[in-house]
């Protein structure tokens, strides 16, 4: 294993008497490593990042970046929500702008290519001067995606991104996030239901049992398929088979009664 | 008028698919439905015309003792004398600035105070208590002790009217600020916002809406306490012309007055919500 960059210490967390994460819990991610959080509904997957990006602090235990342990949030830590929330009072590029709003280290006019370029990427151009809730839900996920990644924060907590996009936009933005953590040397934590998913982006998946959270399993994807991971990986026999392990892996963890609390 | 219709179930369907899909007129008692800007004036206006109609009826007819509800006839030829003879539109504007005046002090003390009380727990638990007990004194109530203090001059208005709005916009601008979504702040801070530019840019931003309704609605209560406050103690303002009018038996002045203070009002407001409209197109 490469130097720890993100790294939990015996972590719990209970909200009043609900045990979320009971036994001790210890995770290093490398600089540069897409970590994928898979599990069951409910087994707090949105705690363990919410706790990452310091918007809720752990029970027992302590998580730290590079050494010193996080405090509340900043730029460094940067979340795309479950719920994709953008401010409503500002248009769709105005939104995305705002991701960059407190970085000094752009000027103004390197702000607007990175949020002209990100719009493109996310497919919202045309749809710049529209406000948020004229726009559809899968849009609206869109403008919280590029808002996060127009803010180049180091680590990237991304809540289900995904989730209600259309299958080519989502093979797209798939695609187009793996280049970017490959090139620009993000840290990624990613949540998803999507096991296919999981599986092409991560350089390891980690499955969480149901709650109270336990690991259950960490697969190193990167050392079985490779870094690089071109659209047409999905077809092959290696990609399958990783696939249908893991899936078996979390079908274990989520229990015989299928566990879903949804 | 048949193209308009046409033109409304064409917006209509751009604007709201769901809606036109197997009705190509809709009623106009649909539940929730939507009605055109022109037809909810036309409506408006008709209701009030019928209503004026069937008072000056009933006047004319003799039913009534015209002492007690003058036809809306002779209350508009009051109000015309009055604004010849009794400078009625001075008195007005007097009004008018009383209340603005105590209103734009009371919103410019309670929305800081407001603000701070959601944002702080600490200011919140403190300020609380006394808020929410002085709220609930009605304002004539305080009138002998305010006339105490500040005697009978332009102070004693001024005052009554900031306590009667006052107290209570702290209170609903407290709970604009806690009603803004904790995403909107969380987002803000993990784009690396530090406790000012969250409030300024996002948590004020966000309230903002919510925040001119209620300036309008306290405004409204804002004319209720000065009539009372310049029946009590003045020698000018609608009130006090209510009230002398009043003191002879005169009904079409007092009604003529009361008009005065409905027509501001229904402007202001209209006024305010054309405003509100404007500034927040996204709503
Ligand atoms: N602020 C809170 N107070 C109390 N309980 C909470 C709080 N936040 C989360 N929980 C509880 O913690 C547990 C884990 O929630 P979390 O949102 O982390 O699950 P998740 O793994 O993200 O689920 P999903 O896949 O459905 O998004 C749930 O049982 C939830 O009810
Ligand atoms: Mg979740």
């Amino acid at each position: 294993m490469t130097q720890a960059y993100l790294e939990f210490h015996g972590v719990t967390k209970r909200f009043g008497d609900l045990d979320v994460v009971a036994q001790p819990f210890d995770i290093a991610v490398a600089r540069n490593e897409f970590v994928v959080f898979l599990g069951p509904s409910g087994c707090g997957k949105t705690t363990l990042m919410r706790m990452i990006g310091g918007l809720d602090t752990p029970s027992g235990g302590e998580i730290s970046l590079e050494g010193t342990p996080v405090g509340g949030p900043d730029h460094r830590r940067g979340m795309v929500f479950q719920s994709y929330s953008s401010f409503p009072w500002l248009t769709v590029a105005e939104n995305v702008l705002f991701g960059m709003r407190y970085r000094k280290d752009l000027t103004e006019r390197e702000k607007l290519a990175r949020r002209d370029h990100y719009l493109d990427l996310v497919g919202l151009y045309e749809f710049s001067n529209a406000y948020p809730n004229k726009v559809s839900g899968g849009m609206r996920q869109r403008v919280a995606i590029a808002r996060t990644l127009a803010a180049g924060s180091d680590v990237m907590l991304m809540d289900e991104p995904f989730g209600a996009l259309d299958a080519q936009r989502r093979e797209k933005l798939q695609v187009e996030l793996r280049a970017i953590q490959r090139r620009d040397a993000k840290t990624i934590v990613f949540v998803t239901h999507d096991v296919e998913e999981a599986v092409f982006l991560a350089d390891r998946v980690i499955v969480f049992s149901k709650r109270p959270a336990r690991i259950m399993a960490d697969i190193d994807i990167t050392e079985r398929l490779g870094a690089e991971r071109p659209l047409d990986l999905r077809d092959t026999p290696e990609f399958f088979q990783l696939r249908t392990a893991v899936l078996r892996l979390l079908r274990e963890a989520a229990g015989d009664e299928a566990g879903d609390e949804k | 008028m048949t193209q308009e219709v046409a033109g409304r179930v064409v917006t209509g369907r751009v604007v709201t698919t769901r809606r036109a899909v197997n009705r190509n007129q809709p009623s106009i008692w649909a539940f929730r439905g939507a009605l055109s800007r022109r037809a909810q004036i036309g409506i408006g206006v008709g209701t009030s015309v019928a209503l004026l109609l069937i008072w000056e009826a009933v006047a004319r007819s003799g039913l009534v003792n015209t002492t007690f509800l003058p036809s809306p006839t002779t209350v508009l030829g009051a109000l015309l004398t009055m604004i010849q003879k009794q400078s009625l539109l001075w008195h007005a504007g007097v009004s008018t600035l009383r209340v603005w005046i105590a209103f734009t002090l009371a919103a410019v003390m309670a929305i800081p105070i407001g603000i701070m009380m959601s944002s702080y727990r600490v200011v919140g638990a403190a300020l609380e208590p006394i808020i929410d007990f002085i709220r609930y004194l009605p304002v004539p109530a305080l009138v002998p002790l305010s006339i105490i203090w500040f005697g009978v001059g332009e102070n004693t208005k001024l005052y009554l009217l900031w306590l009667g709005t006052f107290f209570q916009l702290v209170l609903l601008v407290a709970d604009d600020m806690r009603r803004v979504p904790q995403e909107y702040i969380e987002i803000a801070h993990t784009l690396g916002a530090n406790t000012r530019q969250t409030l300024r840019d996002v948590a004020f931003r966000a309230m903002l809406p919510g925040l001119v309704d209620n300036l309008r609605i306290t405004l409204g209560w804002c004319w209720t306490y000065l009539i009372i406050a310049e029946i009590v103690a003045a020698d000018s303002g609608i009130g006090f012309v209510i009230w002398t009018a009043r003191r002879y038996m005169k009904t079409p002045e007092v009604m003529a007055g009361v008009v005065v203070i409905g027509v501001i009002g229904l402007v202001t407001d209209q006024l305010l919500r054309a405003l509100h409209r404007r500034a927040f197109r996204y709503l």
